[in-house]
């Protein structure tokens, strides 16, 4: 069998990284998302027993992007910029175009296959919904948000919104396709508003794959797992732990240095899930046995972004300083890696998996 | 025909199993039986590291600790010894595994008694329909004594038999290459054949001898709670309790010696007496029985409103509840958008 490796990008983006994305057909291409304002395309290269992750292009847009999604296929990508604009790009050609402008700078963008819409999230408190492949994709539904979004995340059928002041919406995508269809111009509600189960900010969402119920990551070093079924079973069958700390040296007197916990990410085979935090860890969890599986090594800073290739055999992880309280002088600069994990046969099978 | 150990294992399948030296519980496998050795008897009460053996726990409580180890935690009285050196099943004396076999047949047979007699079912594997008899030389003999006697005693007499012959009621043996225990096993005297799998009128139930354990199917997490009739354990005093490490707090986490301990005579009772509700790790490893190792847990669930207490001295990397790194991280100059 061969043994798990973990190999760096030779050319990693110039400043800290938002977001990292696998292709949702191939498993060897990868998008990275940089504040240097780059959108970088991988491509990962087998030679023999050794492999490499190549910078296939980059992508150039006039401000710093704070993420990126693939669309349908493997050459169309989708990226949310501190410009206030949701842009296309096909990445064949390079061409981008501009999907929707918001007020404020967009903080997410998520593409669901299943329904086809671009859901992008920004901090003028709205979603745009979008339908790509439409003939007019510009065209979109608006949504007011009740706070301002910071993560957003997409299952097969739902899409869930995780806002400050602790508030989680989640929408129903079938809902939001035939409200776009129909009526552009209605209100829509969530299917599920909740509170979230953490006390602070919300730092990241992911979604199951099976359509089951989500995850969510706070920057007090804390992860927890809840269902969508609103029935009492499901709902106690939530919980949250505790993860991604360090016990702090006694001259500092001891407690627990608690870091965010900046990245989540199902394996989209076995239904476990992936945390990455700002200890520079990456952890995998087994969601159905509470357990953790696994933690690597620790990487050389923060970790900011992490996804599953779509084969679960691959994962991207994407490492630059991350930003603490009262950083006046932040910058990535020349601290920025990209790592991929190549994970063996059984790595993150749980044991619910069996 | 068809489920033939559901529920019930065979005893062969019972002694297969691999069995803890020090306490004589038995595991799955070999690798549950070490991780319960290390979690149970070879973790360090001040550090809580696990060690391999007790010897390596002696030696790192020497040097790390500058202690002693007077002998092994949780251990049966008999059994705390440092002399012998156990790691899973490697170690242990030929004697205790004798004895660890025979109790664990002996128990099997009550057992199987026990739900005889309360379900009149028939062992499994054992139904009146295949009984076959193999019976020890000594049986023979005491038989062909018996036939001799009557015999004589008709040609004496001339007349009826003086006692019944009690061929009809010969135990079947079992097809077990373990039989029953036959010697000072307190089963009724031969003649009211109680023995298991024969259903007999007049034997209305079964008392097990003892207060034996029953045997748990795998995987089964004991009952909470003591057996009944046992004297009660006094309170453990070789270790200051202030001591130990946050563990769940359990009654008689160490045993006086073995000499003190009252009316325990047997394996048997001390293993039952040992049977305190079970701790945490044990729980785990029965659970993790079924499948994955025990490994790590998540820093379990802890409800958002407790940790007020217990987090006094954390201190969070990036505080602000309100906005996130991202929204400072564009008002700085180096990432301002500027339209």
């Amino acid at each position: 069998m061969a043994p798990t490796t973990q190999f760096e990008v030779a050319q990693p983006p110039s400043d800290a990284i938002s977001a990292v994305s696998f292709a949702p057909e191939s498993s060897t291409r990868f998008l990275v998302s940089s504040w240097d304002k780059n959108v970088y395309l991988y491509e990962i290269v087998t030679d023999g027993d050794n492999r490499t992750a190549n910078l296939v292009q980059t992508y150039t847009n006039r401000a710093p992007v704070l993420d990126v999604c693939f669309g349908a296929n493997d050459n169309e990508a989708f990226i949310a910029g501190v410009d206030h604009q949701v842009k296309r790009i096909d990445l064949t050609t390079g061409d981008m175009t501009v999907l929707s402008q918001h007020l404020q700078p967009v903080r997410c963008v998520v593409y669901s296959p299943q329904s086809s819409l671009l859901i992008s999230a920004s901090w003028d408190c709205t979603l745009h919904v979008h339908n790509p492949s439409s003939s007019d994709p510009t065209s979109h539904l608006t949504i007011r948000l009740p706070g301002k979004p910071h993560a957003l995340a997409a299952s097969p059928t739902k899409v869930v919104v995780a806002m400050t002041a602790r508030l989680v919406s989640i929408y129903d995508l079938p809902t939001l396709a035939s409200a776009l269809s129909t009526s552009p111009d209605s209100e829509v509600q969530p299917w599920q508003q909740r509170e979230s189960s953490l006390k602070f900010l919300t730092r990241s969402v992911s979604c199951m794959p099976n359509d089951a119920g989500y995850a969510t990551s706070s920057i007090e070093g804390r992860v927890a797992v809840e269902w969508f079924e609103d029935t009492p079973e499901s709902q106690a069958r939530k919980y949250a732990f505790k993860c991604h700390r360090q016990a702090a040296p006694e001259e500092e007197g001891g407690g627990d240095v608690v870091y965010p916990v900046n990245a989540l990410a199902f394996h989209p085979v076995y239904g476990t899930f992936a945390s990455a935090g700002g200890d520079g860890t990456v952890a995998l969890w087994d969601a159905e046995a509470k357990r953790r599986m696994r933690q690597y090594q620790r990487f050389p800073n923060s970790i900011s972004a992490i996804d599953f290739s779509r084969d679960g055999r691959f994962l991207v992880i994407g490492v630059c300083p991350g930003f603490e309280t009262g950083m006046e002088n932040y910058s990535g600069e020349g601290q920025t890696s990209v790592f991929i994990r190549e994970l063996g046969e059984t790595e993150a099978k749980g044991k619910s998996a069996k | 025909m068809g489920k033939k150990k559901r529920g019930h294992p065979d005893v062969e399948d019972i002694l297969a199993r691999p069995w803890c030296y020090y306490c004589e519980r038995d595991f799955e496998d070999l690798k549950l039986l070490i991780s319960h050795q290390k979690a149970k008897h070879f973790k360090c009460e001040r550090c809580g590291k696990r060690l391999n053996t007790a010897g390596g726990l002696s030696v790192h409580m020497n040097q790390v600790h500058k202690e002693t180890l007077e002998q092994v935690e949780n251990a049966l009285p008999n059994r705390q010894g440092l002399d012998i050196e156990i790691f899973g099943m490697e170690g242990i004396p030929e004697d205790i595994i004798q004895q660890h076999n025979q109790r664990i047949i002996q128990n099997f047979y009550t057992a199987q008694a026990e739900r005889h007699a309360a379900t009149g079912n028939p062992p499994a594997g054992q139904g009146p329909a295949k009984k076959i008899k193999i019976e020890t030389p000594e049986e023979i003999k005491k038989r062909l004594a018996e036939h001799r006697a009557r015999v004589a005693a008709q040609k004496a007499g001339g007349g009826a038999p003086l006692a019944p012959a009690p061929t009809e009621g010969q135990p079947p043996q079992s097809v077990s290459p373990f039989p029953p225990p036959q010697a000072g096993y307190p089963y009724p005297p031969p003649g009211a054949p109680a023995v298991p799998g024969v259903p007999v009128a007049g034997v209305p139930s079964y008392t097990p001898p003892q207060a034996y354990p029953p045997t748990y199917p795998p995987g089964a997490v004991p009952p909470p709670g003591g057996y009944g009739g046992l004297p009660a354990r006094p309170p453990g005093g070789t270790v200051p309790a202030s001591n130990l490490p946050s563990r769940p707090p359990y009654g008689g986490a160490s045993y006086p010696a073995a000499p003190g301990y009252p009316g325990a005579s047997t394996v048997d009772e001390l293993v039952a007496s040992a049977s305190r509700p079970a701790d945490d790790i044990d729980n785990i490893i029965r659970m993790a029985e079924r499948g994955e190792k025990p490994a790590v847990k998540p820093e379990e669930a802890a409800p958002a409103d407790k940790k007020g207490k217990k987090e006094k001295n954390a201190r969070m990397v990036y505080g602000d509840t309100e906005v996130s790194p991202e929204e400072k991280m564009v008002l700085l100059p180096r990432y301002a958008f500027v339209a």
